[in-house]
């Protein structure tokens, strides 16, 4: 090989090779991707996480039990009438925001949108309800129409909106467009072209992202009753403010099951979706039109039939319990102006901007500590969960089950338990945070590596390259960009978090929210909603150009 | 010429029901270079991934630069494999990473760890992996991403990651397969200088008659996974070949097969492209 390239040539190839020039796009964003590592590795520092602080906070884990005793359950039928309202609250809010959701969508879509400046605000009512924290909804809520279920359907209904009609959306741009093109072709009017032609198609994406959504809410409720919204969140929040920390914990410890449950029974309708579909008749016995005119009784139309009242009584069911106050929705509009005023102008009140600008770089820290500490583990854990990495079978059928445990583990009442059990506020926060998030995140990375190009793998084994050399040389490189944008999501959906976990004590800008709103300084809260608005969108707009420049 | 480079021992491979290899017995000597030929789904690509232990065979033996390569395990695997070069038909560079990374990879068995960047091979290796970038003439395209490169010029940077392995036999299946007639040209005559410069043994496998005769030194011709030809090219003609391959072939649909095959390769290669090779392969 010597003749190939000889020690005087070798240099002049050097002095004839290229530049590695980058664009200066590209430099700025492998730039502020550094800079976000730096930061959170100052964020992991400054909240004081490190492993003699988890020993510490371990024993004072045992020290609250000696202190606290025994769990304790709130008595069955009260149980049984908590459970029931914080279910129906969820539910009907769900579902409010899914038929909000449906025209909205409609709009958003590039090919069925009317045109760019319907497109435009469609989009803009997506963004602007996903960033609005469901909790502020519900105290603007709590104060209109007092207490009731409707604050908290309402604030879940109006936040879902913004993901649900962006899956939506999603979901209508990548049908097949055949199908409504035929219908408008036979002269079919738009809404037609909508129900036949786009729905059937959807539907089934449709219910998946309606049921992700409605576990995700079903976690998030604890912390509305923070607020003053009625079910078990709000009595776990009476239960902790006074001091009667063994009900607390059993509360807990109930709607922790219940978002167990919830994710059992979404995970399989959802699988029954995607199998069963819709049942298809077999052919006909009947031989003239009069008596094929009804279609027989299969026993797949029979399943699909009950199963359809079934969700259709439970709906109604949920509805029904949350027991709404219908007038209210009438004589609330008299009350819209006077509390309006008090939200306006935004002001600091007794704070200063020091120490609110101070509490909001806390909350973004918790958002980044959290999420560096989760891509260490899923990236690690994502791996071996990738059929193309794991060193066998059982490495990965191990790992997914990990991953598959830790998503049923809903984070922020983990977060409470953790917070009142080991008395640190943003530490534990932040673990819990970290520890959710490690579910999704390593799911998302194991996917992504799963699908990366074999070839490339293949070549790299063939060149007598380790397993390990194979890792890095060619199944990360080619899973990066999807890696970036799986983190960007996740340090987006952790500021939300990281904001709602204040609210229970873990520190951040979430203490003075609750704080402004129990006190009637609305102004305050306005200001505060104003400055996670600005975070959030922030963090929304970094992610969008990363995922452009790391394509 | 002390021991044969490759030889191979009544080798048989079976997957599942097919029998794609049977029987094949082959020996080649340091600094051949040797033309695998035969219609797709006849074990070219099945023999050649046995010949870099990318395949176990169900029976028989392979040894390849002295070693037994079903035998080999681990480390001692990827030092065979890093002394046997393999080009891919659909080259199989790694999208996203620069030109001059992917030639790097190649030298992946000589180093210990994984790596990631250019930053973490030595300058030593990037000098020698420039120098292999300017043997295939793409010296100008080191930093830019693999997959902004043509597909000709894809297949010279998977032969210059070869080279990095400082390889002593060259396997490639089907190399220009998915190129164009003229990128198939210049990479077939690359392959072919280089492997004369450097003193390489390669087997290369291909479909179309012409290019095989034009190019290689010596042709094998496989058919369901049995060898049925075994020459020298030198004053072979193309009717020889095709009468081998009649011979040997038992079924009349076989014979259609071939023929259509044979007919599609000659109206591919326009004439003057075939012309220029076959003074390259003509010393
Ligand atoms: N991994 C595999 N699994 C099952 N059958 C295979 C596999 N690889 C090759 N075969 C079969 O072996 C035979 C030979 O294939 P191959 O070596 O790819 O032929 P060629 O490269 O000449 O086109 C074909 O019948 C093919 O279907
Ligand atoms: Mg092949």
């Amino acid at each position: 090989m010597t003749a190939l390239a000889p020690a005087a040539g070798a240099a002049s190839v050097a002095e004839r090779a290229p530049k590695h020039r980058r664009s200066p796009e590209r430099i700025a964003a492998g730039l502020a991707l550094v800079a976000l590592v730096v930061a959170s590795l100052f964020a992991l520092n400054s909240l004081g996480i490190s492993l003699p602080s988890m020993l510490e906070s371990w024993s004072n884990a045992e020290r609250f039990f000696t202190r606290v005793g025994t769990i304790r359950f709130p008595e069955p039928l009260e149980l049984v009438q908590l459970t029931a309202l914080t279910l129906g609250i969820v539910v009907t809010g769900t579902l409010f925001a899914a038929i909000c959701s449906v025209p909205i969508a409609d709009l958003a879509a590039s090919n069925t949108t009317p045109g760019p400046g319907w497109r435009a605000a469609a989009r803009f009512i997506t963004v602007f309800t996903r960033a609005l924290p469901d909790v502020v909804l519900a105290m603007v809520f709590v104060l209109l129409f007092s207490l009731g279920s409707l604050p908290g359907i309402l604030a879940i209904g109006i936040h879902s909106i913004g993901m649900i009609a962006k899956l939506f959306a999603d979901a209508i741009e990548q049908i097949d467009e055949g199908p409504r093109r035929a219908i408008r072709a036979a002269g079919g009017s738009k809404l037609q072209q909508f129900t036949s032609g786009i729905l059937p198609q959807v539907l089934p994406s449709w219910v998946a992202t309606v049921l992700h959504r409605n576990d995700i809410n079903l976690r998030g409720s604890v912390v509305l009753g923070y607020v003053g919204v009625a079910g078990l969140g709000l009595e776990m929040s009476h239960a902790f403010k006074s001091l009667n920390y063994s009900l607390g914990l059993g509360i807990a410890i109930v709607m922790l099951a219940l978002c167990v449950l919830m994710e059992l029974i979404s995970s399989a309708v959802r699988r029954a979706m995607l199998h069963g579909g819709r049942a298809s008749g077999g052919p006909l016995a009947a031989t003239t039109a009069e008596a094929a005119v009804r279609r027989p009784w299969t026993a797949a139309r029979v399943r699909t039939t009950i199963w359809s009242w079934v969700t259709a009584a439970l709906l109604i069911g949920a509805i029904v319990v949350c027991n709404i106050q219908w007038g209210d929705l009438v004589t609330v509009w008299a009350k819209i102006p006077p509390v309006a005023a008090q939200f306006w102008p935004p002001s600091f009140g007794a704070y200063d901007w020091t120490r609110m600008s101070g509490a909001m770089l806390e909350t973004i820290a918790i958002a980044l500590a959290a999420a560096v500490l989760t891509l260490l583990a899923s990236i690690v854990i994502g791996s071996l969960a990738a059929r193309n990495v794991a060193p066998n079978r059982g490495t990965r059928a191990g790992a997914r089950f990990l991953l598959v445990g830790i998503r049923g583990v809903p984070e922020v009442i983990l977060a409470i338990v953790l917070i009142v059990i080991t008395g640190l506020g943003a530490q534990a926060g932040t673990l819990a945070l970290a520890f959710g998030g490690i579910g999704l995140a390593g799911k998302l990375i194991a996917d992504s590596l799963e699908e990366v190009k074999g070839g490339p793998e293949r070549a790299i084994t063939a060149t007598g390259a380790s397993r390990f050399q194979r890792y890095a040389a060619a199944t990360l490189p080619q899973g990066t960009p999807a890696i970036i944008g799986h983190s960007f999501y996740l340090l987006d959906t952790n500021i939300r978090a990281a904001t709602i976990l204040g609210i229970v004590g873990g520190g951040g800008i979430g203490y003075y929210l609750l704080n402004a709103g129990q006190g009637s300084n609305y102004g305050v809260v306005t200001a505060i909603v104003l400055m996670i608005l600005v975070t959030v969108l922030a963090v929304e707009g970094l992610a969008m150009w990363m995922r452009r420049v790391f394509r | 010429m002390p021991s044969p480079i490759i030889e191979v021992r009544d080798l048989d491979k079976r997957f599942d029901r097919t029998l794609a290899l049977h029987g094949v017995e082959l020996t080649i000597d340091r600094g051949e270079i040797v033309v695998l030929l035969g219609l797709s789904g006849s074990g070219k690509s099945t023999l050649l991934r046995h010949l870099d232990g990318l395949e176990t065979p169900t029976s028989g033996s392979v040894r390849v630069l002295g070693e037994e390569v079903p035998r080999l395990r681990g480390r001692r695997l990827r030092a065979l494999r890093g002394r046997v070069g393999f080009v891919f038909q659909q080259f199989e560079l790694v999208p996203s990473l620069t030109v001059l990374e992917n030639v790097l990879t190649g030298s992946l068995a000589r180093l210990r760890g994984p790596r990631l960047g250019l930053w973490s091979y030595p300058r030593r290796l990037k000098l020698a992996a420039l120098g292999h970038l300017d043997r295939v003439g793409l010296l100008d395209r080191a930093y830019q991403r693999a997959d902004t490169l043509s597909g000709g010029q894809q297949q010279r940077v998977a032969i210059a990651r070869a080279l990095m392995q400082e390889p002593e036999i060259l396997l490639a299946d089907e190399p220009v397969a998915s190129l164009d007639p003229e990128s198939s040209e210049q990479v077939m005559a690359l392959i072919r200088e280089i492997a004369m410069d450097a003193g390489l043994t390669v087997v290369c496998s291909l479909h179309q008659v012409d290019l095989a005769l034009a190019w290689g030194d010596r042709i094998v011709g496989l058919r369901g996974g049995r060898l049925v030809l075994d020459t020298p090219t030198e004053g072979l003609g193309k009717a020889e070949v095709m009468e081998i391959y009649g011979r040997v072939a038992t079924a009349t649909a076989e014979l259609e097969a071939i023929e259509t095959e044979l007919a599609d390769a000659s109206s591919e290669a326009r004439p003057e492209h075939a012309e220029p090779l076959a003074e390259g392969a003509g010393r």
